[in-house]
């Protein structure tokens, strides 16, 4: 028994170990933010906060130094109009391909994951080449298409993948009461999967908070940048503010590991099986 | 009499024939859910990577995009790209940045699963810290690596320092020798929370009486984990392993960020060099050509892993 408890008191050591040294970089970027600069730009950096000397200016000029508050304006933008998007078109098109398995279901099952086979940086070929004739660059629809590229396959095996686990007989049931398909559908199976939908909203979320690539290429103007994009213009500059750079970081990070800590449990379920059914 | 009996049955007969009707009904529906899907599919998907596999087989450079698909037919993108020493170096690259960042990823997810498995005090908190890392985006995970292993200021060296390193400061991201080693370091960070999940999840499906029984038989943890938890969890790793190897060979973000490909096309993997042949050069047939060859490669290796996961099951 005691040599169980050694195990697990020996487990748990590492474990917290291993968090340090993982979470280091985020402590170190919270740090650069908070601690003056004189401080860190130095040969040897005290590792633990001196708490005297904490100040929050950098954040504050993050937004007064750059344009900051577009970026995240963008980000959102982009990241909202995508998600509603491609929730709806995963949703219906999640539901039919775990309700039938004709050749339309095949095919389009197939062709979402081949598109996973893609790399972005492949696909923005042709979609910039689209964009340039059709007006496009520049627009934030055309970069909310391109995260559309990336939603759609992934909420909609996500989605399958919950309405999987709905029986069937619930819809017969509900038809034989007199509901119409799509009532069974919009009254009955829908809040069943809510879950499903809470999973897939966050997934989308931050996978669009997260591109940088399509942004990068599609958008050109300075201001209109998405986030990812603007914090990794900060890094071309000759001399990097690193406070600066390090501040606006923190700030994006904050609502990603907010929806994330909260909504972790949900996401469990959702991540393996999104991630290992899409492929 | 005959007529009451009749309704009779049509009362009854009227919702049996709708339940049975359903199939046949239920297709027009189930073809009205799929047309957004199939349309962004077929527009954002389909025909643009008809378009790739087209420009890839068309000569010459042209400025004028809308003007690519009248360029003459041929291989030449392909026979210019198989002698670009650049595109076989970073061939050499994608595989050791794919193989290495997914190799330690495992062992970092294997190892943190198997101790997450053991329901140690404070668990729940450990388990939201380990995952963490996924939720951060690339870009600033390249950004914060980027501030660590700063060559003039960045802590890594100066904790070298105090443990007594004496080599120099090392500019671990500019260094041609260090350079694709670190950029890996980013990669790794973003890469095994997936894969600490999934096996998390497949070690939770073995039943606990596997390991009771063999306890019984007197059997080492060390037999326990090669007869037990490995095949419990071998047909879910090997699918967490294709799809991280996937990401990797697929992602630009943090070596974009990080390097941009340097020193010297050094971090310069196949995504990047499809990135910067098209969006640097202009040169969209030979990046064409590279990303058809990445879409090849990308399909056998995920059908033969998916050959070795399937055969795993039995």
């Amino acid at each position: 028994m005691t040599k169980a408890k050694l195990a697990n008191l020996a487990g748990l050591l590492v474990m917290i170990a291993f968090v340090v040294i993982t979470l280091f970089p985020f402590y170190w970027m919270v740090m650069t933010a908070i601690m003056p600069t004189s401080a860190i730009l130095s040969r040897a950096p005290s590792l633990l906060p001196d708490l005297s000397r904490i100040s929050f200016t950098a954040f504050v000029s993050v937004f007064t130094k750059s344009p900051f508050l577009s970026w995240m304006l963008s980000s959102l933008i982009v990241g909202g109009a995508s998600t509603i998007l491609s929730l709806v078109v995963s949703t219906l098109a999640g539901y039919s391909l775990s309700r039938w398995n004709s050749k339309p279901q095949q095919a389009l099952g197939a062709a979402l994951l081949i598109s996973k086979l893609i790399p972005s940086s492949l696909i923005l070929i042709p979609l910039f080449i689209i964009y340039s004739t059709a007006g496009l660059i520049d627009s934030y629809l055309g970069l909310v298409l391109a995260h559309m590229t990336i939603g759609v396959p992934l909420a909609t095996w996500l989605m399958k993948g919950f309405f999987d686990r709905i029986p069937r007989e619930l819809e017969q049931a509900a038809t034989i009461d007199g509901a119409s398909q799509i009532q069974a559908l919009w009254l009955v199976v829908l809040p069943l999967v809510k879950p499903g939908l809470a999973a897939s909203t966050v997934y989308l979320m931050l996978t669009s908070w997260s591109e940088f690539i399509f942004g990068r290429t599609l958008i050109t103007e300075p201001t209109r940048q998405v986030l990812t994009v603007g914090m990794q213009s900060f890094v071309g500059e000759q001399m990097v503010d690193w406070q600066l750079l390090m501040a606006a970081g923190t700030i994006s990070i904050v609502p990603a590991i907010i929806v994330f800590v909260f909504l972790e449990p949900f996401l469990v379920s959702g991540m393996t099986k999104g991630a290992l059914a899409g492929t | 009499m005959m007529n009451r009996s009749l309704s009779a049955t049509r009362f009854i007969a009227s919702p049996i024939a709708s339940v049975l009707d359903f199939h046949r009904r239920k297709t027009a529906l189930s073809y009205a859910l799929l047309l957004p899907a199939a349309l962004t599919v077929l527009l954002l998907i389909v025909y643009p990577l008809y378009q790739i596999f087209d420009i890839s087989f068309r000569e010459g450079k042209s400025m004028n995009f809308a003007r690519i698909g009248q360029q003459p037919f041929g291989l030449d993108n392909y026979r210019r790209v198989l002698t670009d020493p650049a595109f076989w170096r970073s061939t050499w690259v994608s595989a050791v940045y794919v193989g290495g960042t997914v190799f330690v990823s495992f062992l970092i997810g294997l190892a943190t699963s198997l101790l997450l498995n053991r329901d140690l005090p404070g668990t729940r908190l450990l388990r939201t810290l380990v995952l963490l890392p996924w939720a951060v985006p690339g870009v600033i995970v390249a950004i914060m690596f980027l501030w660590v292993m700063d060559g003039s200021y960045g802590v890594f060296n100066s904790i070298l320092r105090d443990f007594g390193w004496h080599g120099g400061d090392i500019n671990w991201f500019v260094d041609r020798r260090t350079a694709l080693g670190t950029v890996m370091l980013p990669a790794i960070w973003k890469t095994y929370p997936l894969i600490t999940l999934t096996l998390l999840a497949a070690l939770q499906s073995i039943p606990k009486e596997l390991y009771e029984a063999a306890e019984i038989d007197g059997a080492t943890s060390v037999q326990k984990f090669f007869f037990i938890t490995w095949p419990g969890i071998m047909g879910p790793a090997l699918l967490v392993v294709m799809i991280s190897a996937l990401g990797t060979f697929r992602d630009v973000d943090i070596i974009f960020a990080t390097t941009n490909g340097g020193p010297a096309g050094a971090t310069q993997t196949l995504a990047l060099y499809v990135y910067n042949e098209a969006f640097q050069y202009f040169r969209m047939g030979t990046a064409t050509a590279v990303g058809t060859m990445m879409v090849a490669i990308a399909f056998l290796g995920t059908a033969i892993m998916a050959g070795m996961a399937g055969k795993s099951k039995f």
